[in-house]
């Protein structure tokens, strides 16, 4: 599968993520890529996108996991 | 009398009675020494009669008096009794008489007496000794309270007992003096003087029992006030009495009504202290839990608030990274491969468009729609 080329979206912050994601997006937009750039391109787009949604889910199962718990006055 | 009469022309009783009381009447008050020979005095009525006999002849005059004039002479006015009446001569036309009207009757003796002690009252008046402004405020817990009083008085133990009940620990620093007779205001002055060079004397007292105008004179003398409006340290006054009220009273710090009183001013009662600083303490806790109560709600309805900002701000997200991806996807070769092409690349990532830029033992990368996978060359053209 689809592995990361060249590993640089490990330990990427959501922000920094989605930023590299909008700029893959619109170097594809531009229309100025050969098909080797735009399929490098894809497949990093496609990793910054789960970097993105693996944040987001992260996110929420924590905060589903903080109002599952009972709320007690130390917490 | 200007009043032409004759035989022939006499005047009616009426006018002449008028003009009587009209010359009487303009004699003013004059102060009159005498005797009381006698009181009548009728219940129910406001005024009453006395006859105020002379000292030495056998003369008397009529003294009328509201019974208000008379009630608050000290001692109760008495037949025999010597007295200096001040009234109005007034003409009585009802019976033709004349009188006296009384405004103020004393007993002689102590005429003199309060004279002066009015006299000074008036002059410590004018020197402003009596102003509320002068007046010091007592220190809350004196370290060492300074007791003027007659020996083994009973104004002592009054004093010494009470401030000991309410506050245990009280430090009397004592000096039993005369408080009557011609050594008293010395001996007074002397203490007082003693006591304020002691700096850790914060308040005096000076108690006495009640006494007569006479006992109390050395409470008034102008030796004594002096000192006392000298006093480094406030001082209170104790000092009982019937009706007038000895000077130092007025020139006092704080005037107290009796040494049981006096006592009550100098110290806190330590049960009542006690018992302030446990209220003190309680509304202190139950503020202190009103608030933490109140603070924890501020804080409940914070998180909530942030709870439901993060969530809607991660829903956001994810419809925003959906879209992106949808763009990703639209204007990636994606749709192409889902028609079932595949993209060969070498290893340097070129992509493969020619037979020629490959020979037998390759291995080429092929990316299909679903992903990659590795490929050999068999054989090249």
């Amino acid at each position: 599968m689809a592995r990361a080329q060249g590993s640089g979206t490990e330990g990427m912050a959501y922000e920094e993520a989605r930023a590299a994601l909008a700029e893959v997006v619109a170097a594809l937009e531009s229309g100025e890529t050969t098909l080797e750039e735009a399929l490098a391109l894809w497949e990093r787009g496609e990793e910054y996108a789960r970097v993105c949604e693996e944040w987001l889910a992260g996110a929420q199962a924590r905060l589903n996991r903080v109002e599952e718990a009972p709320a007690t006055a130390s917490d | 009398m200007a009043l032409e009469t004759s035989p022939e022309s006499p005047a009616p009783v009426r006018t002449v009675s008028g003009l009587l009381a009209e010359w009487i009447g303009r004699l003013g008050g004059i102060w009159i020494e005498g005797q009381v020979a006698q009181i009548s005095r009728r219940p129910g009525m406001r005024t009453l009669w006395i006859t105020l006999r002379d000292t030495e002849a056998d003369l008397s005059l009529s003294v009328v008096a509201e019974t208000t004039v008379v009630d608050v002479v000290t001692p109760p006015l008495t037949e025999g009794q010597r007295v200096v009446v001040y009234g109005r001569p007034e003409f009585y036309a009802g019976r033709g008489a004349l009188q006296i009207r009384a405004r103020e009757i004393r007993p002689v003796g102590q005429g003199a007496l309060l004279a002066e002690l009015e006299r000074l009252r008036a002059l410590f008046q004018a020197e402003g000794l009596f102003a509320t402004e002068r007046k010091r405020p007592l220190p809350f817990l004196p370290r060492r309270v300074g007791l003027v009083s007659g020996r083994a008085s009973a104004a002592l133990r009054d004093v010494t007992v009470n401030a000991r009940l309410r506050w245990p620990a009280v430090d009397f620093e004592i000096r039993e003096v005369a408080v009557q007779g011609v050594a008293a205001v010395a001996a007074i002055v002397d203490a007082l003087a003693d006591l304020n060079a002691q700096p850790e004397v914060d308040v005096i007292v000076i108690a006495r029992g009640g006494g007569s105008v006479e006992d109390l004179l050395p409470f008034s003398n102008e030796r004594l006030i002096r000192a006392v409006v000298a006093s480094r340290a406030p001082v209170v006054t104790a000092i009982g009495h019937e009706q007038d009220v000895p000077l130092v009273d007025l020139v006092a710090d704080l005037r107290a009504s009796t040494p049981t009183d006096a006592a009550k001013r100098i110290v806190p009662d330590v049960a009542e202290e006690t018992h302030g600083i446990a209220q003190g303490r309680a509304r202190a806790r139950r503020a202190v839990e009103r608030r933490i109560v109140t603070d924890a709600q501020e804080v409940a309805r914070l998180r909530s608030a942030g709870r439901r900002n993060l969530r809607r701000r991660i829903d956001h997200g994810l419809v925003d990274i959906g879209h992106l991806r949808a763009r990703l996807v639209a204007l990636s070769p994606a749709a192409t491969l889902d028609r079932g092409y595949a993209v060969l690349r070498a290893q340097s990532g070129a992509v493969v468009r020619d037979p020629r830029e490959v020979v037998a033992g390759d291995r080429l990368d092929a990316r299909v729609a679903g992903g990659s996978f590795t490929v050999g060359v068999e054989e090249s053209s």
